[in-house]
């Protein structure tokens, strides 16, 4: 299991995050709905969980250690979402 | 005015409305096919009706933005907002039409001149080429994202998987994380946006749009995806061919007009064509500067903001597959819209307005009752009428539920008819020939549950496929047919509906399944001796098993069986894997006929009560207190030779918890999964089916509640979610 809770109540990504990932972050997002969310040490993620780190509308603490979602998600993820 | 119009004019705004809707969200997400269908749709019903009503210059309009759309959904044309634009004036105009009618009763006589100058706003870009130098939304929003990647790009791409991406084993990401030299990446939502806790977190919503330096061929190559998923378009020749003053003055001019009030919006708008015009000319860009003057004067500020945003983008860009296969046609895969209105057959409908009529002549025999027994009459004259009538209401109610159940239903053929055409594809895909045979179609089940399965069952199908059947040599040397057979099947049998995928392959390979258990760390080597052969095959519907070999593109990545067994408990069901060496394998989904009626047991903690489903529940006991042994703050008793948690149910919901009482305990003892669990309560009260209400509002995240009902006296019973409850 690569995400977590962290001491400090952040949610965390860490390691590859494959798909098995997403119902586990999803229950950890909707039952923590204040929890900043971490993937700095986030390896690669799949899809499922980078759409549901989008659709959380969470600012998340970044960037990641892969270049790839460092580079091309993160911004995504660390703008302000409108309205949401 | 008739009946017949008043009628049309309600359900035509009503469509206006929501095509508007429609059509807004498509310009923000020009990737959002269910919007681009729902558009295509309300443009098609309201010519229908228009149709109806013999309005022929409304309905020629409408067929001419229906054809509009009809060609973006073949692929033929890319969603501009020039279109866009073009197809929100037709809506003006049949809201306008609409308001005439409603004044006059009928359909206006001079409507023929305001109809041709609409449709000649489509008939005029019909040339591919013309068609394709119109600005692409989703490239404006990477070319203002990202502006030096744009400089640079010599390939732009839109590309939008399945909704069932992921069950199909793909990860798009990944995908693009290959591509070559990426410049630029944006992800794009489809779909209505939900809140969180109604996402569904395996169903891609996600478009990706794209720069990159590399060649548009390459890129195809590289990424290796449907054709009909993926646009690419070759930039050429850098920006518009206008240099950077000249560009800023008309996007300010854009800027301008976006931000105008309505009623100065005709001044702004000319002193902004006037312009627009001389900085183009300066430019030496004759013919847009002619093009932006044009739009102004035919269509206002609508056709100059279209003006001049093909002014900003140039001839730039050319479509590099124009020809490519309608999305919508390879797109069996995508997920059906939820079916909103249901078909009932007349009998349904005859027997509800029987059960009517009986319920009214109850009713007057109730008011007689009620008459004597307001005159005085005595309670034990009153006691044998007023049972019969009750026992007469129970059956009246239990056919009224009967009958209303029974409208909700769907055959399953809405999800069988989709796996043909998928299962050719799949089987392409993997170079194993398949027969589908399809038996049962018409087999009924509750509609929500008829729209949840298909996830699951392709699921299963794709396993069927790719780990079930072997491939061809093995099969010929095995003495079966080269072409593998995957049956799907539904059946009812008493309350519950099957449905079954069983394939001819070489079925589940036990000790394959043992050593992957093992290597995962999902059971340990003592446990797994004691196993039969039947509960290792069972393990792979634990988390995070995969037996797959070698990782193919559709499976051995992605979603696990875990999931599919989570989403068919999610409908009340369960799911069971039957192995037969060398001959094949089943997968059964056992569901319930309906997943409104739900039988519970009610129980009193801490002065409320509760309903626990029945089939939850094994047995109820009477435990004397020596016989609960205290561990730490938990309690554990034995239960069939096996100590099993106690949970005091009133603590565990928060109730105000009464002190422990000195007398037995009265303990239900539950299953939720394969664990079982004691749960202590005040009181056992009575037996009953109910309709279950999930919950809503402020109440829907609660944990361990599955739903409620209304009791008979008014009180709401909460129906618990066991395995919520001791999670």
């Amino acid at each position: 299991m690569s995400v977590r809770l962290g001491e400090d109540g952040a949610i965390l990504l860490e390691g590859p995050c494959p798909i098995e990932d997403a119902e586990a972050l999803l229950s950890l997002l909707l039952s923590h709905p204040q929890a900043r969310v971490d993937w700095r040490a986030c390896e690669s993620a799949h899809t499922a969980v980078v759409q549901l780190l989008l659709a959380s509308a969470r600012l998340v603490d970044g960037p990641p250690t892969d270049d790839f979602l460092a580079r091309h998600i993160n911004p995504a993820l660390s703008r302000p979402k409108p309205s949401a | 005015m008739n009946e017949f119009i008043e009628q049309f004019l309600i359900e035509a705004r009503e469509l206006v409305d929501q095509t508007t809707d429609d059509l807004l969200t498509l310009e923000r997400e020009p990737g959002d096919r269910a919007r681009l269908d729902g558009a295509f749709r309300g443009f098609h019903t309201l010519k229908g009706a228009a149709g109806i009503i013999e309005f022929e210059a409304m309905a020629r309009v409408l067929h001419a933005a229906e054809d509009g759309l009809s060609a973006v959904r073949a692929g033929e044309q890319t969603i501009t907002a020039a279109l866009i634009g073009d197809a929100l004036s037709v809506l003006d105009q049949v809201v306008r039409w609409l308001d005439a009618i409603e004044a006059s009763g009928g359909p206006p006589r001079d409507a023929d001149a305001a109809a041709d100058s609409l449709i000649a706003l489509f008939s005029a870009p019909t040339a591919p080429a013309a068609a394709s130098a119109a600005p692409e939304l989703w490239l404006d929003h990477l070319k203002t994202r990202h502006p030096k990647a744009a400089a640079a790009a010599r390939t732009a791409l839109i590309y939008t998987p399945a909704e069932s991406a992921f069950f199909e084993g793909e990860d798009p990401l990944e995908r693009l994380r290959g591509l070559p030299d990426l410049l630029a990446l944006e992800l794009i939502p489809t779909g209505e946006p939900r809140p969180l806790d109604a996402v569904d977190p395996f169903a891609c919503r996600l478009a990706f749009a794209a720069l990159s330096s590399a060649p548009a061929e390459q890129i195809a190559k590289a990424l290796g995806v449907d054709q009909a998923r993926l646009t690419l378009l070759t930039i050429d020749g850098g920006e518009s061919g206008l240099d950077a003053t000249a560009s800023d003055i008309l996007k300010a001019q854009l800027r301008m007009l976006a931000a105008a009030p309505a009623e100065g919006l005709a001044g702004r708008a000319g002193s902004a064509a006037r312009t627009a015009a001389s900085v183009l000319l300066e430019q030496g860009r004759d013919e847009a500067a002619n093009a932006v003057m044009a739009a102004f004067s035919a269509r206002g500020a609508a056709g100059l903001v279209t003006a001049l945003k093909a002014a900003l983008e140039g001839r730039s860009i050319s479509s590099a597959a124009p020809d490519t296969a309608p999305a919508i046609a390879a797109g069996g895969e995508a997920a059906e819209p939820a079916v909103r209105s249901l078909r009932v057959e007349v009998e349904r409908i005859d027997a509800l307005v029987r059960l009517t009529d009986e319920l009214t002549v109850l009713k007057t025999g109730l008011a007689h009752l009620a008459t004597l027994a307001a005159g005085g009459a005595a309670a034990d004259t009153l006691a044998e009428p007023l049972k019969a009538r009750q026992l007469e209401l129970d059956r009246l109610v239990g056919d009224l539920q009967h009958a209303v159940l029974h409208m909700r239903v769907l055959p399953i053929r809405q999800v069988f008819q989709r796996f043909p055409r998928l299962m050719r594809e799949l089987g392409a895909a993997l170079g194993k020939p398949v027969r589908l045979i399809m038996e049962g179609e018409d087999t009924e089940a509750d509609k929500a549950i008829v729209e949840s399965l298909f996830e699951p069952l392709l699921h299963v199908v794709r396993n069927a496929l790719d780990h079930g059947l072997e491939a061809e040599d093995r099969r010929l040397a095995a003495g079966k047919t080269a072409v593998g057979l995957i049956t799907l099947r539904a059946f009812r049998r008493g309350d519950e509906v099957m449905v079954e995928v069983e394939d001819d392959g070489a079925g589940v390979d036990v000790a394959r399944v043992q050593t992957v258990a093992l290597e995962r760390g999902l059971i340990d080597a003592a446990t797994l001796s004691t196993l039969s052969e039947a509960e290792i095959v069972d393990l792979v519907f634990a988390p995070g098993f995969s037996t797959a070999r070698t990782v193919t593109s559709l499976s051995g990545r992605g979603v696990g069986m875990d999931a599919v067994r989570a989403a068919i408990e999610r409908l009340g069901g369960r799911v069971s894997l039957e192995s037969r060496p060398g001959q094949g394998s089943t997968v059964r989904f056992t569901l319930p006929f309906t997943i409104m009626l739900t039988r519970v047991m009610t129980v009193e903690a801490g002065g409320q009560v509760f309903g626990l489903p029945t089939e939850t529940v094994i047995q109820t006991l009477r435990l004397p207190r020596q016989e609960i042994s205290v561990v730490g703050a938990a309690s554990a008793f034995a239960f069939r030779g096996r100590t099993t948690p106690l949970i005091r149910l009133s603590e565990a919901l928060w109730a105000d918890g009464a002190a422990t009482s000195a007398g037995d305990a009265l303990v239900v003892a539950a299953r939720a999964g394969d664990q079982i669990v004691g749960l202590e309560v005040d009181r056992l009260l009575s037996q009953m089916e109910v309709m279950l209400k999930p919950m809503e509002g402020l109440l829907s995240g609660m944990a361990g509640v599955s739903g409620a009902t209304l009791l008979g006296d008014g009180r709401v019973l909460v129906v618990l979610d066991v395995g919520a409850l001791i999670a």
